[in-house]
């Protein structure tokens, strides 16, 4: 969990086609690791019609469907993050997803990829891990729109590498130089819900906490609110939910364990069978 | 020399770098990112002293090579310096006394390596660095992509890549043409865009390297003879120094495509110093570049097969008569010229005044676009625009250059009806 990033993989047979070190424009499959980006990144973007949304997600795919605004788009769930709890004891989902995008984009089997872990992770980490992808591959969520996605099809949006929107060369005051008005303040990271990064609710428990403010020093995003209370000194008060984003540092050096955690998310639901197969 | 003590229970550290502890006893097909692949290449080259400062995009280049060494898989000095100054000038001594050297940088690296530059060309050292193209800072600190390396070369030799497969051979390759040219010679990724890409590669065998990159170093301490390098001299001297490097640089370009068929023979992977795509098209017109763009067109090409493309491998020195050679045999008219650099001072900037100054002669029309600062994409939509532009031009008239990709205002790119 972090800042929302993109990375890309280019296969062809076509040796020309693959020379290319442009970034995707137009992907023919989208994996999506964290859901809340859903609402956030335009991550349908230059996906051609019948093209596949494979979302890390409890959610169902018409849920999806809704949130993205399109429905020319096949659409795969996986609850990766309970899946790399379950397996891997820890929430990384990269190579979880994968098993997800090749139960739905048949580019290479299962027995593929795992063999590809083999060669990048030994032991029980590689074990463990083809074993959470074997679980992704049975366990993902499928809804058809009935149409699959065709590989010719190139749908980048001209100039999207520009950014247009932002300011351009004549609007510069000064080139290189920004102005800190009260605007550009408000704009700053104080503004970025990274509380809605991580799967843990962190919860507090005034009567077991004995103030002693150590989850205050170590909070890496200042997330800890403390009050200045009547006596004139400061008191714990409560975790900033729209910053906090779950690295629990503050829960692990708790002496007294006034800090513990939820998973956010409930079971995963896949889209109910009479609705799936699309229309 | 001293080597770092293996500190007991860090195993590996970098794990790409696992390929190269074994010998390769084969051509291996592998992937790995640009970074990775040059310190493997510069491994098998098996230099005496490593030296540098890290600086993004170039960093694990030298992370990997400091594992090679901290594992005792490579017998050299890997010394850490408080600065780029500091790195070029102990490489450049370095390798003064007969040691095989890497060093890297990029960006405000470079720019502050220059005061040290000059002299690796001016003693003749047969040096090697990998530079990982970023953008310097103005107006802006960018960490990305552009040609800062075009600014400036003080006379070293420069060879550019494209992919990762070409700047891991570029790493075997810049061994051999410095070892022979007796010149400093460094080599170019773009950066992020290879040096952080993985890609498909095919590594060399280990025993092929060592045959490539005999050591034979030319510099030598010796005693019994001292001297003093570099010593001030008066008027009456430092032109016929400077006449003796000019001289000395001419039969270099040679040494180069000598350097390129040896490599070819011994790997299959065959290079020249220009290298041209659907040069026989029929609009007579083709782009020329350098770098990962050089990729990017290609597979633009398979749609637009009305023009050409050349390659710029060797950037310094520039081989003008091959490409006067070039655009005269396939009958050219016109060349685009793609460039990640600006010059503000309503010159062409160095990558395109090289072009310009050797097919002055031959008075081929040409224009140039500025495309990719800073990290920008370069991509289908700038070689439709550039090879529309192209076609209306009729003379050398007006201005030679033009920013492709860049927003003039808000809603519009300059130059692009939308
Ligand atoms: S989990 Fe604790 S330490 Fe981490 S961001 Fe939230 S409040 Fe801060
Ligand atoms: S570390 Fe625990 S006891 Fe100390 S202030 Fe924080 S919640 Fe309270």
């Amino acid at each position: 969990m972090g800042s929302p990033t993109e990375s890309y993989v280019r296969l062809s047979l076509n040796e020309d086609l693959v020379r290319s070190n442009e970034q995707v424009y137009a992907p023919h499959f989208v994996s999506v690791l964290d859901p809340s980006l859903l609402g956030e990144v335009d991550v349908t973007a230059g996906i051609p019609e019948g093209g596949w949304l494979i979302v890390n997600t409890v959610m169902n795919q018409l849920d999806i469907q809704d949130i993205v605004k399109r429905k020319d788009l096949n659409i795969a769930t996986i609850d990766a993050t309970r899946i790399a709890l379950d397996i891997l004891g820890r929430n990384i989902t990269n190579t979880i997803i994968l098993g997800a995008l090749v139960r739905v984009s048949h580019l290479f089997t299962i027995e593929e990829l795992s063999d590809a872990i083999m060669m990048r992770f030994k032991g029980e980490i590689a074990g463990k891990n083809i074993k959470a992808i074997q679980q992704a591959y049975e366990e993902t969520c499928i809804y058809e729109i009935g149409k699959d996605v065709d590989f010719f099809v190139h749908t980048k949006v001209p100039w999207q590498q520009v950014d247009l929107g932002l300011p351009g060369y004549k609007e510069l005051d000064k080139a290189g130089v920004w102005y800190c008005d009260e605007n550009i303040i408000q704009v700053g990271s104080d503004q970025v819900n990274t509380g809605s990064w991580g799967e843990w609710e962190i919860l507090w428990d005034k009567d077991t906490c004995t103030d002693c403010a150590q989850c205050w020093y170590i909070c890496p995003d200042f997330a800890i609110i403390r009050e200045k209370g009547d006596d004139g000194l400061w008191h714990m008060a409560g975790i900033d939910i729209y910053h906090c984003k779950s690295c629990q540092n503050c829960l692990n050096i708790c002496p007294v364990n006034a800090i513990t955690k939820r998973m956010k998310q409930g079971p995963a639901s896949c889209a109910a069978p009479e609705e799936s197969g699309g229309n | 020399m001293r080597h770092p003590k293996k500190v007991e229970g860090i195993e590996m550290s970098v794990e790409p770098m696992k390929l190269f502890f074994k010998e390769i006893k084969e051509p291996t097909e592998t992937a790995m990112i640009g970074n990775y692949a040059v310190a493997g290449g510069v491994t098998q080259t098996d230099p005496d002293v490593i030296c540098a400062f890290p600086i993004t995009p170039q960093t694990q280049s030298v992370e990997g090579l400091s594992d090679v060494v901290h594992q005792g898989r490579l017998k050299a000095a890997f010394v850490n310096v408080e600065s780029e100054l500091a790195a070029i000038s102990y490489s450049t001594a370095a390798a003064a006394v007969g040691a095989r050297v890497f060093t890297a940088t990029a960006s405000q690296g470079y720019l502050l390596m220059a005061e040290a530059l000059p002299m690796a060309v001016g003693w003749r050292v047969p040096l090697t660095m990998m530079i990982s193209a970023r953008a310097f800072n103005a107006p802006n600190l960018s960490i990305w992509n552009s040609w800062e390396f075009v600014l400036t070369d003080f006379g070293w030799n420069c060879i550019v890549s494209e992919n990762v497969q070409e700047t891991y051979d570029a790493a075997i390759l810049s061994v051999m043409i410095s070892d022979k040219s007796l010149f400093p010679t460094m080599f170019v990724h773009d950066g992020f865009i290879i040096s952080h890409s993985v890609q498909k590669l095919t590594l060399i065998p280990d025993k092929t390297v060592r045959e490539l990159t005999p050591k034979k170093p030319r510099h030598t301490i010796n005693t019994k003879k001292p001297g003093t390098w570099g010593g001030i001299v008066t008027p009456s001297f430092f032109m016929e120094g400077r006449k003796n490097l000019d001289e000395a640089k001419q039969p270099v370009l040679g040494i180069m495509r000598e350097t390129f068929k040896e490599f070819g023979k011994a790997t299959g992977r065959q290079y020249d110093l220009i290298e041209t795509y659907n040069l026989d098209n029929s609009s007579k017109t083709a782009f020329i570049t350098m770098g990962s763009m050089c990729g990017n067109i290609i597979s633009w090409m398979t749609k637009n097969k009305d023009v050409g493309l050349i390659k710029v491998r060797a950037y310094r020195p520039f081989p003008y008569e091959e490409l006067q050679k070039i655009v005269q045999e396939h009958d050219l008219e016109k060349l685009i010229i793609l460039e990640k650099s600006d010059s503000l001072n309503n010159l062409l900037p160095p990558f395109s005044t090289s072009i310009a100054t050797a097919l002055y002669p031959l008075g081929t029309l040409l224009r140039s676009f500025i495309v990719g600062l800073g990290g920008r994409d370069v991509t289908q939509d700038e070689f439709d625009i550039a090879k529309k532009k192209m076609e209306a031009v009729k003379d050398m008239k007006g201005p030679l250059y033009m920013y492709l990709g860049v927003r003039e205002t808000k809603n519009k790119i300059l130059g692009v009806d939308m």
